[in-house]
């Protein structure tokens, strides 16, 4: 039991610390400091996950890999890459919100614990092992991000952005649930092992075998089962693409994104989409990760995803292209950026991946989606840090408008904000550029040149509108009579946009050590879960 | 060989090259703003630093061959990039031309460049680190880290020190370049994922060498070519893909066009040499003749377009376009007289033509009108300045004693016995006599160029500086002050030093291009003789330096 705990420390101590915060905030008297806390506990989530790496399985150890929480949870090295990196888009964005909120009159205790406890869903989503546990975590995170969505009462579009989200949410959580629905009733399981095992085996010979019929009653209900197959895959990814906003499911997206407090805008972008796209991975490799079944590789799923990773690319790009408001070109790129990671994806799971061993085509597909979150998360939640301190207070700078002449008025938020711009661009020598990349050499790998060049055309495409953002702080100078900012005091922005761009750099000039960690990551994502059945004690008796 | 022998010894010439002005751009950036002076004085330093340093490529790099100066160590393993360095004939030159540019471009800028110098002088040193990285990368994922890094600190000047069009250029040259790139980088990449697939331990590598190792089928070859070509195609620019240059030429600051003009156009060439011809010798063959007529539709286009032009910087800008078509020429024409002679005009072009903008900005900073129409007479008010005009104009249209003649009589010399001639692919090149091409056609049309050139430069000297002093504005302009005469005689020393001594400078360049014609065409007999249809790794013998040949007697 001790060693169960011990494994979903980051998760344990995020509830924990949750609730903590909630008690502290009830009892204070002034509203306020609970951010650096808050963030503390994020940061100590990373490090217990960063301290549980060694203990994880890996490929050359499959005997070790966990099932930890009764089956539930994963205790394997993807859930730790991806627990860290929402843990640090979490911390981030707290530090961010710490001086957003007070200098916006929204400084309340709530926000905080809402983030804590999101940010332990998006890890209960990250490493759900059961369909149950997953739906739990995927609402345990939207009930969070509702609710930050619509954190500026006061402001009607964050209410309608919150209402949409919610409205829409609901209704991709109930897809989800109807595709779960429809696997525990083709096979009676909602643990993700025991589906794929159970869709692996050919339906059985009733008791009429050797009657009169009996092959073509097999044969139909063969078919049956693989059309509602075909439909429980679909109902559960377009549940979980909706969370990370790729085309078609991308509508509350912008509303979402442009209504909510900037912080709460950074934290849906780049943690909600490390978390959905976690349980992605591990649902579609996971169950569906066979070559034979009819909504697996061979002919099922990665067509599907194509076409939403290239439409999410396109229309993300190109309606970003058109926007006003920085903020909802921020929303449009995620939406673009999505779209790229989906191309990484269509292309990880090969067949000879899963064959464990020499599947290094799709281990390092699967890395380069893990590495683009991670350099996403950072290049990210800088970009809206620096965006934050480029508004002054109690008015945020949404509109290019607002950036004219920032160039002169604040040369390091300037300076800052085009770094960061210039890595969601992918330009080298940043992290982004180095993602991008791998996006395009496992696209070239797999045999899907054309996904690449779409990849890169796309990646052309956004340079114009991240290019628009320098333009207007360079080379244009603040219209007449336009209200001239005043700086905010922010020591948590100043804080977190060093330590993004320090990360960044280092990301993007010397990515070898975490792309390895990545690699790492993802050569237990070939059979995940099979390695201990879910009623097995965890074998860890060492 | 002695000279080989010193090249052997560790060095980090070329790091200190590359990454000095990068580190001083930033440390500028620290600086404070109100003490001018200082910025100036660490900028220049720098820059001095760099050219003195530079000179030292020089040693032992007469009649010596290969890479020198090589620096070679992992960067990121696990993906097979390395940071490789080195040195050749044919980028030494353009190395040296940018080290003894930018201090020159910076000292003239401190005259012109008022506000905002600080950020003026980071730009200029990022994009001076960059484009010096991108000269000497033999890794090919450094190379393309470098080429796109040149673009942000060239927007940035263009975009904000610019003319009054300055965003719509500074965007058109942002995103035309970086769009011609990126499918450059989907053929790298799938380049070394090929690699992965041939070599024997499966590694990962971007290494030029190792590339160079790779055949592919033929219209493999003919994909990948082009993406590299349209790449450097668009940076040249060549006749197509140009629209970019006068837009960005004329919008640019005078420091952002001589550096743009000078050394950044020629990595375009640099790329056409360094990669795209000797990666797919084949298909460069193929597509030879149809861009040797593009090279010559260039020079005729940019010279006839310059002659209509009113505004005096479209002029040169559109003259650029003329003159690197001699460049492109003379690089597909793969004689050695042609390819040296291409060589050597790059690095004219960057004389010639940044003095030319450089000289066009001082009439501008004078009068703020570049229009060609408004001056008359100026040899009066101005003798020092006409007297380096004309010089620097009998540069540009290739008199005898001026650097530009050598250049353009090597290439056209050398194209009128190329064999560019639009033979099957898999048939071999004759050994006959080499008048069975088309390379005297080619040299015809581009000799045409020559005569166009010298009737655009000299009709707007006429209207500038001949004639009665007619406008009134024009009465008191002030002669060219010490500044920029002590930037403009290095220039006309150089000028005068190429055209009479070119000697000193194609005794470097030579032994190099011979052995890039050996090589480029041991590997085509290599790549056509196989009828292949998956790509296939090399011998090392087929890519490997050929034995250096005695120099032939009509390369003199």
């Amino acid at each position: 039991m001790k060693d169960l705990l011990l494994y979903l420390l980051p998760i344990v101590i995020l509830f924990i610390g949750g609730f903590t915060l909630m008690l502290v905030d009830a009892f204070q008297k002034e509203e306020g400091g609970l951010a650096v806390p808050t963030a503390m506990l994020h940061f100590a989530a990373a490090a217990a996950a960063l301290a549980l790496w060694p203990y994880a399985g890996n490929a050359a150890d499959l005997a070790r890999a966990q099932v930890a929480f009764n089956g539930w949870l994963a205790f394997d090295r993807t859930t730790l890459f991806l627990d860290i990196t929402i843990a640090l888009g979490g911390g981030l964005t707290t530090l961010l919100a710490g001086s957003y909120l007070a200098e916006h009159k929204l400084e309340r205790g709530e926000f905080y614990t809402l983030i804590t406890f999101a940010s332990a869903g998006c890890m209960m989503l990250a490493g759900a092992t059961d369909l149950i546990m997953l739906f739990i975590g995927l609402e345990t995170l939207s009930l969070g991000v509702y609710a930050l969505t619509g954190f500026r009462r006061t402001s009607a579009r964050s209410q309608e952005g919150a209402l949409k989200y919610f409205l829409l949410g609901s209704f991709a959580a109930a897809l989800l649930l109807y595709g779960s629905a429809l696997l525990y009733g083709m096979t009676g399981h909602t643990d993700l092992a025991g589906i794929r095992d159970a869709l692996g085996r050919a339906v059985e010979m009733p008791a009429i075998a050797g009657q009169e019929g009996a092959a073509q009653f097999v044969a139909v209900q063969q078919t049956v089962r693989d059309r509602v197959t075909i439909l429980a895959m679909v109902l559960v990814v377009a549940g979980l693409a909706f969370k990370v906003g790729s085309v078609p499911f991308h509508m509350w997206t912008p509303d979402a994104y442009e209504g909510a407090p900037t912080p709460a805008t950074a934290y849906m972008a780049v943690t909600v989409k490390a978390a959905a796209f976690g349980a992605m991975l591990r649902v579609l490799i996971g169950v569906f990760g066979d070559t034979s079944g009819p909504a697996s590789l061979a002919g099922g799923w990665p067509g599907l995803l194509v076409w939403l990773a290239v439409l999410s690319m396109l229309i993300g790009n190109l309606v970003a292209l058109a926007q006003s408001s920085v903020k909802r070109m921020l929303a449009y790129s995620s939406i673009a950026h999505g779209g790229y990671i989906l191309a990484a994806f269509v292309v990880a799971p090969r067949a000879e991946s899963l064959a464990g061993g020499g599947g290094s085509v799709g281990q390092s597909a699967a890395a380069a989606v893990l590495f683009y979150l991670l350099a996403y998360t950072v290049s990210n939640v800088g970009a809206f840090g620096a965006l934050i301190l480029a508004g002054s207070r109690g008015k945020e700078a949404v509109s290019y408008e607002d950036l004219a002449g920032l160039g002169k008025r604040h040369p390091a938020v300037a300076l800052a904000l085009s770094f960061f711009v210039l890595s969601l661009a992918g330009m080298p020598p940043t992290v982004g550029f180095f993602a991008k990349y791998n996006v395009i050499r496992s696209a070239i790998e797999a045999g899907y040149p054309w996904l690449a060049l779409a990849v890169v055309i796309n990646s052309a495409i956004g340079v114009y509108y991240y290019l628009r953002v320098m333009v207007k702080m360079y080379m244009h100078d603040p219209q007449p009579g336009a209200v001239r900012a005043e700086p905010m005091s922010s020591p948590g922005i100043s804080l977190t946009l060093i330590a993004t761009a320090g990360m960044v750099l280092a990301l993007g000039m010397m990515p070898q050590r975490f792309y390895g960690y990545a690699l790492e990551a993802v050569k237990l994502a070939a059979a995940p879960i099979a390695a201990a059945p879910a009623d097995a004690p965890p074998a860890n008796a060492n | 060989m002695e000279p080989t022998q010193a090249a052997a010894a560790p060095t980090h010439l070329l790091s200190v090259l590359v990454w000095l002005p990068a580190i001083a751009g930033i440390f500028i950036l620290f600086l404070p703003r109100q003490s001018p002076g200082m910025l100036r004085a660490v900028a220049l330093g720098v820059g001095l630093f760099e050219f003195g340093k530079s000179l030292q490529l020089l040693i032992g790099s007469d009649y010596a061959r290969g890479f020198r100066f090589v620096e070679n160590v992992e960067w990121i393993p696990s993906m097979g990039i390395r940071y490789h360095l080195g040195i050749d004939g044919l980028s030494l030159w353009l190395v040296v031309l940018t080290t003894f540019l930018t201090p020159l471009v910076l000292y003239v800028s401190f005259g012109s460049i008022k506000a905002r110098q600080k950020e003026y002088i980071a730009a200029m040193l990022l994009l001076q680190s960059a484009m010096i990285g991108a000269f000497v990368a033999l890794d090919l994922f450094l190379f393309y880290v470098f080429w796109e890094l040149m673009l942000v600190p060239m927007y940035l000047i263009i975009g904000v020190f610019g003319g009054p069009n300055r965003v719509y250029a500074a965007v058109k040259f942002f995103i035309y370049t970086f769009a011609g790139s990126i499918f450059m980088l989907v053929a790298i990449v799938y380049m070394v994922v090929t690699f992965k697939e041939l070599d024997p331990s499966h590694r990962y590598s971007f290494d030029y060498q190792d590339l160079m190792r790779l055949g592919f089928p033929r219209w493999t070859e003919v994909a990948l070519f082009v993406a590299f070509a349209v790449s450097f195609a668009i940076k040249v620019p060549m006749f197509p893909l140009h629209t970019w240059l006068p837009d960005a030429h004329t919008e640019a600051p005078t420091g952002g066009s001589m550096i743009l003009a000078a050394v950044m156009l020629k990595l375009g060439t640099y790329g056409f040499m360094r990669f795209a011809m000797p990666f797919f010798p084949g298909a460069s063959h193929m597509v030879g003749p149809t861009i040797a007529g593009l090279a010559c539709a260039g020079i005729l286009y940019g010279a006839a377009v310059a002659w209509r032009q009113k505004d005096f910087k479209k002029l040169v800008a559109y003259s650029s376009v003329s003159h690197l078509g001699f460049v492109m020429l003379g690089i597909i024409a793969r004689t050695p007289q042609a390819t040296t002679g291409a060589v050597l005009q790059s690095i004219n072009h960057g004389i010639s033509t940044g003095a030319l903008f450089l000289l066009v900005g001082v009439i501008y900073d004078r009068r703020h009108t570049r229009d060609l129409g408004e001056f008359g007479g100026l040899a009066k008010v101005m003798p020092k300045y006409a007297t380096f005009f004309i010089l620097v104009t009998m540069s540009s249209i290739g008199l005898p004693f001026t650097n530009g003649f050598v250049g353009e009589f090597l290439v056209i010399t050398g194209t009128f016995t190329a064999d560019l001639l639009r033979i099957p692919y898999h048939v071999e090149r004759s050994s006959g006599p080499s008048f069975v091409g088309m390379g005297p056609l080619y040299a015809s049309l581009a000799a045409l160029g020559v005569l166009f050139g010298a009737i655009y430069m000299l009709e707007a000297v006429q209207k500038v500086f001949w004639g009665p002093l007619n406008n009134p504005k024009n009465r008191k302009l002030k002669d060219l002050n010490e500044r920029e005469l002590i930037a403009l005689i290095p220039l006309a020393i150089l000028i005068l030093w190429i055209g009479l001594r070119p000697q000193d400078f194609t005794k470097s360049i030579e032994p190099d291009v011979q052995g890039w014609i050996d090589q480029y065409e041991q590997k085509r007999v290599a790549v056509t003789r196989l009828g292949a249809q998956r790509p296939w790794m090399l011998s090392e013998s087929d890519v490997r330096l050929p034995p250096r040949r005695e120099p032939r007697a009509e390369a003199r």
